[in-house]
Order: C-alpha cells, then sequence, then structure tokens
C-alpha cells in the first residue's frame, strides 16, 4: 500500500467557530455545501467567481427561528421532486433553555417565485415544529405518489426508536408530519433508535432500505414501490451501534466463457456498506438477491477508531466504485474492490489512508466549482476540507499510464454498450484491465483506434483531462 | 482568503528551549542534502537528519547558543556549522568529516574520534550576540561573517588565515567594521541592490529597515588592514548606515520587525538585481519591497508576526513569503499577494521554512515548527501545485489541444455549462453518451 498515492490535494479549509457532528453536513443546491455547527450556526461554503479568481468563501446564514442558545443537531437539504420547484432545508436542533430542553425541527423554503433557490431568502421563511423526542438523522428520499408523481420526503429519526415523516402539504405551502407506515411500511417497530438511514431506488419501481441501530441492529428491507409492500426484510446484530449504512451499487467484470466467443459482461449488484462503532466495517454483497448472507469484511477498517462516515464513489475514474471511510481517529481510508478470478466475488482492499488534523465526521461528493469534475468535502471537527482531484505526475513515460486503464476501460464500456465494437477485441483479461501495471499506452492507443471517431475523441479529452489534474 | 491544512509531518525530540534564530535548515555536512541544525540554551548544538526523531549529531558548545547557521565561512569551498553563544563564544565545526567513512585515516579522522567532539575552532568575539548571518556582503564573492546584537550593534567579520598557513585551524575572524544602530536589530539578511551589488540589510522597528555600507570596500585596503577594528566613533556611524521607514499604517514605531531578502524572482538574472525583500511587524504588517524602495504589495493580518522566512511552495523558482505567527498561524504570500494560510495548532517557539531532506532522500520545502512541549514538528510536504484555488475548465483552456478537441466533438468552448456536461460525462457516466 502506498501512503502517499492519493489522488487528492487539499484546496481549502474552513475552520469554524464550534464542533459539529455526523449529521452536520450536507449539499444545499447544485454547488453549495451546508454545514452545521453545534452552537447554533450554519455555514455556507461555495466557490466565488471574483475578478476572474476562483474563491473558496465560507459564509454564515442567517437562518431565522434559530435561538442563540440552540445546538444543532442535524441538517439535511434538498430539491423538491419536479414539477414543483424549489429547495427545502431542514434543520434539527434542541433549545436549552436551563430547566427543560426542547427539540424543534425547522423547515425552511421559499415559494417566492424567483428566490426558491435563494438561500438568503429560504433562511428567513421558516416553518417551526416542536418534537416530542431528540431528533437524530435528518435524511430526504423521493416516494411515489399515488397520482403517479414523485415527491421528496423528511424522514427523522428520534431516540423514541420512531421514524417521523414530513411531507408537504403544497395547498397550504407548509410541512407537516404523517403516519411513517403509509409510505414506508418498513420503517415501523423498529427495535432501537436508528442512528443512520439510507434508501435507493432500484429496477422493477423496487426500493431497497436499510438502517442501523443504537443497539446494533442492522435492518434491510426490499419494498416494492407501489402498494407500498415489503417483499423481504432482513434484520442483523451487531456488536455497537451502527455508524452509518449506505447502499450502492457496483458493477463486477465477469466472465462468461460461452463457446460462441468470450464476452466480458458486467453485472451490477446492489451492496450494503456498514460501519459500526468498534467493529470492522463490512458490506453484504448483492442483498437483492441474497440478502445478508454473503458478507465482506473491510479490513483494517477498525484500526484507527471508529468509523464515522462512509461514501462510494468512483474517484480514479476508471469505472468501479472506491469505498472511503472516514474515522474518527483522523483518517480516510480508500479501499477498492479487487476481483479474484473471473467470479464476482472479490475482496476490498486498502488502497491508501490520509491523515486529518481532527476527526473525520462527514464525507460527500460533489462538484463545487462548476468545472464538471467533483471536489471531496470532508467534515471534521474543526471544519470543512475541500479536496481536488490530482493525479501524482510521475516521470517518465510510466506517467500516462494510469489514465490508460480508467480510459480503456471506458472506452470498452462504451463500444460494447453501443455495439459499434468490432469482433476483434480482446477480452479484458488480456489487456489486463485489473493488472495496471500490464497496460502500455501504446496498446490503448491501438485499441483506441479501432473504436469510433467520437470514442477516440472523447478519450483524447480524457487523457487532457487527467493531464489537468 | 485561502486557508488549507498540512497534515504529513515528523515530530522530533527536542527537550531544551532556545531562541529563535538558533536553527537553521543548511547542509551541513557536504552532502547535497539538508539538515536542521538547532541551537539550545545549555549550549547544545544539535543536527538532525531524515525523519529521525534522535539528533543525527549532538555537539556541546560552551554558554547558551542564541544562533546558529551554515555557511562556507572559511571561504574554502564547503559549509562549516556556526553556533554562536550569547557570552560572545563562537565555534565552528566541520561536519564533512563526521559523514564520511570512519575508515578515514586522516589527521582530521584522529582529530574527531574522540567521544566528546570539540569544536573545529573557536574564538571569543563580542558578547551579548542575536542573530548572525553568512553571506558575501560586499561583492567580492568571498563571505563574510555578520553578528547582530542585543545593544543595537552590528559587526561584520572575515575569517582571515596566515598566507602560509598549512593549518586549517590557524585561520581567526577578524573584525571588518562596527555599525551601531537606532534600534534593535532582529534580522539581517542580503539583498541585491539597484546595481546588482549585495546590500546588508537589516531590520528596525516599526517596519523599518537600514542598509549597512561596507565603507571598507571604498577605502584604501592598506588602510583597513592594520586597524581593522574601525572605531564607529572615528567613522561617524550616519554615513554608514542608510536608515529607510516604510510608510503605511504602523501603530507602534517600536514594534518589532522581521525582514528577509533575496527573494528569488524566479529567473537569476532577473533576481540578480533589484532584488525583493520582505518585512514583518509583531503588530501584523506584512510588505513586499524591492531594493529600488518600491512597495508591491502589504498586507494586514490580526496576528502576532515573529518569524519571516522565504521557501519556494509552488516550485516555479519564484519564492513565496513565510511568515509565523506566535500562535502558530503560518502565512504563504506570493508575489501577486495570493495568501495561503495554515493554522499549526501550538505556540510557536521558533520557526524556520526551507528545503530540508525529511523523506525520500531528497530536498523538498519544509516548515519546521519548534513547539513548547518538547517537540520539533517538520512539515515535509508543504508544496502547492498553485497558490490560487482553480478549475479543471480554466486549466484545460490554457491546453491548446483542448479546443480543438471540442470543435470535433461539437462542443462550444464557450459555451462553459456544455464544457462542464461534457467533462461530468467523460468523467463520471457509466455508459456511453
Amino acid at each position: 500500500m502506498l501512503r502517499e498515492s492519493y489522488p487528492f490535494v487539499e484546496d481549502s479549509f474552513s475552520r469554524f467557530p464550534s464542533q459539529s457532528n455526523i449529521y452536520g453536513l450536507c449539499q444545499a443546491g447544485e454547488q453549495e455545501l451546508l454545514a452545521a455547527t453545534l452552537k447554533g450556526k450554519v455555514v455556507c461554503f461555495r466557490y466565488q467567481e471574483l475578478q476572474q479568481k476562483v474563491r473558496p468563501v465560507a459564509k454564515e446564514v442567517q437562518f431565522t427561528y434559530i435561538p442563540v442558545d440552540a445546538e444543532i443537531v442535524s441538517i439535511d437539504a434538498f430539491n423538491k421532486s419536479p414539477p414543483k420547484r424549489g429547495l427545502v432545508v431542514g434543520i434539527t436542533f434542541i433549545k436549552d433553555s436551563g430547566d427543560k430542553a426542547t427539540p424543534f425541527l425547522n423547515i425552511y423554503c421559499d415559494y417566492e417565485p424567483g428566490s426558491e433557490f435563494n438561500l438568503e431568502s429560504i433562511a428567513q421563511s421558516c416553518l417551526n415544529l416542536e418534537l416530542q423526542f431528540t431528533p437524530f438523522q435528518l435524511y430526504h428520499t423521493e416516494v411515489q405518489c399515488a397520482d403517479g408523481g414523485s415527491e421528496t420526503v423528511f424522514l427523522l429519526s428520534g431516540h423514541d426508536q420512531r421514524i417521523h415523516l414530513y411531507h408537504e402539504n403544497a395547498s397550504l405551502h407548509q410541512f407537516e408530519e404523517q403516519p411513517v407506515e403509509r409510505l414506508f411500511p418498513e420503517l415501523q417497530q423498529l427495535p432501537s433508535n436508528v442512528l443512520w438511514l439510507d434508501m435507493l431506488s432500484i429496477a422493477g419501481g423496487r426500493r431497497l432500505s436499510a438502517f442501523g441501530c443504537q443497539n446494533g441492529c442492522l435492518g434491510l428491507a426490499l419494498v416494492n414501490q407501489t402498494g407500498p409492500e415489503v417483499l423481504q426484510s432482513w434484520r442483523v446484530q451487531f456488536d455497537s451501534p451502527i455508524s452509518t449504512v449506505l447502499l450502492f451499487p457496483l458493477r463486477c467484470q465477469t466472465e462468461c466463457n460461452q463457446p460462441g466467443g468470450e464476452k466480458s459482461v458486467e453485472a451490477e449488484g446492489y451492496n450494503l456498506l456498514v460501519t459500526s462503532t468498534i467493529e470492522m466495517a463490512v458490506i453484504y454483497r448483492d442483498v437483492q438477491e441474497r440478502g445478508l448472507s454473503w458478507s465482506t469484511c473491510l479490513s483494517e477498517s477498525d484500526q484507527w477508531d471508529a468509523v464515522l462516515c462512509a461514501l462510494v464513489i468512483d474517484l480514479d475514474f476508471d469505472g468501479q466504485k472506491e469505498v472511503l471511510l472516514g474515522t474518527y481517529g483522523q483518517e480516510l481510508l480508500c479501499y477498492k474492490f479487487q476481483p479474484a478470478g473471473s467470479r464476482r466475488d472479490g475482496q476490498f482492499q486498502l488502497q491508501w489512508r490520509r491523515s486529518f488534523k481532527s476527526p473525520l465526521l462527514s464525507i460527500i461528493y460533489l462538484d463545487l466549482t462548476g468545472d464538471g469534475l467533483r471536489e471531496l468535502a470532508v467534515l471534521t471537527l474543526k471544519g470543512l476540507h475541500i479536496l481536488q482531484s490530482y493525479q501524482h505526475r510521475s516521470s517518465g513515460p510510466r506517467a500516462a499510464r494510469p489514465e490508460g486503464v480508467g480510459a480503456d476501460r471506458r472506452l470498452r464500456a462504451g463500444i460494447s454498450q453501443s455495439s459499434e465494437g468490432r469482433g476483434e477485441r480482446r477480452p479484458s483479461s488480456e489487456t489486463g484491465l485489473h493488472d495496471s501495471g500490464a497496460i502500455k499506452l501504446t496498446e490503448i492507443w491501438q485499441f483506441a483506434s479501432t473504436c469510433t471517431p467520437r470514442w477516440l475523441r472523447l478519450f483524447q479529452v480524457f487523457v487532457l483531462i487527467k493531464g489537468a489534474m | 482568503m485561502r486557508s488549507l491544512n498540512y497534515v504529513q509531518r515528523v515530530s522530533l525530540d527536542f527537550t531544551g528551549t532556545l531562541f529563535p534564530h538558533a536553527i537553521c535548515l543548511a547542509d551541513a555536512d557536504n552532502d547535497s542534502l539538508n539538515e536542521l541544525v538547532v541551537g539550545d540554551t545549555s549550549g547544545k548544538l544539535l543536527v538532525y537528519k531524515n525523519d529521525d526523531s534522535k539528533p543525527w549529531i549532538t555537539r556541546t558548545c560552551v554558554g547558551m547558543l542564541t544562533c546558529v547557521a551554515v555557511g562556507d565561512v572559511c571561504n574554502k569551498g564547503k559549509n562549516f556549522v556556526v553556533a554562536v553563544g550569547a557570552e560572545g563564544w563562537f565555534h565552528l565545526f566541520d561536519l564533512t568529516a563526521t559523514a564520511a567513512s570512519k575508515a578515514e585515516s586522516s589527521s582530521q579522522h584522529e582529530f574527531f574520534s574522540s567521544e566528546d567532539q570539540k569544536p573545529f575552532f573557536t574564538q571569543h568575539i563580542p558578547a551579548n550576540t542575536k542573530v548572525i548571518l553568512i553571506s558575501d556582503i560586499d561583492g567580492d564573492g568571498r563571505c563574510e561573517l555578520v553578528v547582530g546584537y542585543t545593544d543595537r550593534v552590528v559587526r561584520a567579520f572575515r575569517w582571515e588565515e596566515p598566507s602560509d598557513g598549512s593549518d586549517a585551524g590557524s585561520g581567526q575572524l577578524v573584525l571588518l567594521k562596527k555599525w551601531l544602530l537606532e534600534g534593535q536589530v532582529d534580522s539581517l539578511s542580503v539583498n541585491p541592490g539597484p546595481e546588482g551589488l549585495p546590500e546588508l540589510m537589516v531590520s528596525q522597528p516599526g517596519c523599518g529597515y537600514a542598509i549597512l555600507l561596507c565603507s571598507w570596500t571604498q577605502q584604501d585596503s592598506s588602510g583597513s588592514g592594520d586597524d581593522a577594528p574601525a572605531t564607529p566613533g572615528s567613522e561617524g556611524p550616519s554615513r554608514d548606515i542608510v536608515l529607510h521607514l516604510t510608510t503605511g499604517r504602523i501603530h507602534n514605531k517600536n514594534v518589532s520587525t522581521h525582514l528577509i531578502g533575496s527573494i528569488s524572482k524566479g529567473s537569476k538574472e532577473e533576481s540578480s538585481k533589484c532584488g525583493l525583500f520582505a518585512l514583518c511587524t509583531l503588530d501584523g504588517t506584512l510588505k513586499l519591497m524591492d531594493s529600488s524602495e518600491q512597495l508591491l504589495w502589504s498586507v494586514q493580518v490580526d496576528h502576532q508576526l515573529f518569524a519571516l522566512q522565504k521557501l519556494d511552495v509552488t516550485g516555479d523558482g519564484r519564492e513565496e513569503v513565510v511568515a509565523c505567527a506566535w500562535d502558530g498561524q503560518t502565512y504563504i504570500i506570493d508575489h501577486n499577494r495570493t495568501v495561503v494560510r495554515f493554522q499549526f495548532d501550538e505556540n510557536v517557539n521558533a520557526f524556520c521554512a526551507g528545503q530540508y531532506t525529511c523523506k525520500e532522500g531528497k530536498n523538498s520545502p519544509c516548515l519546521v515548527y519548534v513547539s513548547f512541549n518538547h517537540k520539533i514538528y517538520i512539515y515535509w510536504k508543504v508544496e502547492l501545485e498553485r497558490m490560487e484555488s482553480t478549475n479543471l475548465l480554466r486549466v484545460l483552456e490554457e491546453k491548446p489541444d483542448f479546443k480543438s478537441h471540442l470543435r470535433v466533438l461539437g462542443v462550444d468552448a464557450e459555451d462553459s455549462a456544455a464544457v462542464r456536461a461534457l467533462v461530468a460525462d467523460i468523467l463520471y457516466k457509466d455508459g456511453p453518451t
């Protein structure tokens, strides 16, 4: 493992006046982040173009109706599902006025045409809901309505062992709590307080829901969205509180040795990443088929204290997603799927790690600079770090190798799917797709020359982009 | 103001306390790789190498070390380590032999064989030293030793050896000149003047500086040969000291001021004339000027700056100004006044920046912080791709191929939304378009 090979360089760090927590970061709109800090302050981070210069700007947003003695628990934001327009920001906080602590959920949303996405004016129009429970994670997800449209709703977990649903009453221009069972039958009768919730819409109008509880219980359900109806559900008990659950698709290259000709088939399976506070992180593979029966551990992930946040993204642009874990032990870990043989099983191996100056709380991957390339935003106890992609340039001809690997895969995918490829295409095992050392740039150029001009051109742009990082 | 974090650091053990000028990064053993040289208040001289937390070499000096420096002070074409104590003891160490193999059978080997390693040379010079500089200050191509004192005096020395001197230890320091300044001297530096000749600059309180003239270059060499310790009274110090006070917001004209000169502009020809120098004050003023007294920029910060260094963090040959405050806030500012901040999370006892061989066996730009709890922290990966934030489109626009590719793909290069969508598609879209 090369410790220094992480493909990121820090572009900016914004120190916050007080600490945040694992529910304290969310994306708001296309290119902005909202970070909530304990002492009632919400910081909006974005890149601003000023005098031909790109500047990182972290500015406090004055969200109304957050009292001075409030401590923010969680923050979340979403864009309303079309055809409705507008940004909705939800903030939960606890107002501690001495004798009794009162929790609240504030939902900010502007209905004035033209200012639905203006954060300053959104922050001024507040719906204040007093809660009967201590709030935890504030989550949003899109649900199918009875009329065929879709709607995005807030889901708020609480210390009352329940999850609460808040949806917009369009006619009244406000949000109200609704029984969660009607839309989310899988979220009733929970075994404990839910610390983290994740949902993923999958093919066939179905949905995967996963939740991790304070008592270590992990729940997973496959739900038919029309109905809705729980098709299957699974539970597993861990030994420690579950810090995050994350559902993600993973493409695996599988070789089908059919007699008619070798063909590489990509199979997509849904996976569930579970991190708990003292155990190793676990990935359950193929959950829609096999439930929680097929698991693989992320080795060494328990070496740097509790894992508090996780993200699955393709950060080296080879079409294969990597797993990022942020730990309380101030390390960001990157795991990559290493297929074993020709089958879909394989291991997730630690590729690199990067130290931070304080514990990592939350990570988001989004395009902050508006150039199509996404940045990695890392919320730590002390502030917000923005990391930009950076390709380590090694001297010599081998420097071109990494971009070859990614582009090759992408080109291959493009050709096989656009069915413009030719018969002489080699199977991926021969070009050593996963054995990056075996690939040479000339080989890729040869390969690229058999592609359509458009793909060749895209490949060249890709090489340029990688060179520019 | 852009701010970021450096995380890759090594910590070195250092149990003593030190004066802010008793630290430097330089090639102490002539192996072309830089070491960290530290002198503490008990007279120990420590040399650290690579990422080893224990000193590579420890030497004992007389008195309380106030300043250390490395340079070719004897004009022999190799670096010596100089350590000067407050009491005025000047120590010269030759660490080249230490680095060489022990099998060496020269007389030097015998000299260094004893476990209690003595300095190569010691001499008593006037006491109350504060800061030293080894550099060519008069343009003769040979190095001089300049010492700043706590009593507002600056003295210049030259190493002289008898012409028949075969023994290396037979030379000694000879006083060239003494200047008496009005205010405290916190830093000494050399900067190329408008004509390209080196000028000796010293900082003066209140964001001022003074240029000290090397009068011996104007005088007949026969005159200065005998009465080398020229008394300032007879010469009149005013004639040899050109005091400059910079304009601007100065709250306190007695505020402690630091200065660094010869800031590289990128190319040798440019840097050799009309050199750049920077000033900083304890009340947070930072200035970059050139030797024709033109102000390039001025920055006001709300931290107490106590150390000023130069370091090329972007690798473009142009050196950035690096200023450190007592509370660990560090500013890196380039010639265009682009600021990058870094907060070191402890109070800082002493700070220096420069090239150091920490990892990978080669020099790299480093920031060195001496904390108050027995540790020296070296941040060894402080290089930045660029000082300013940027985005991919700006970088791509500089590439000539990019526009032609875009044209073929039918994307308007001026339409940033379309280019953005193309980039996002190429990088993140799973399938083809």
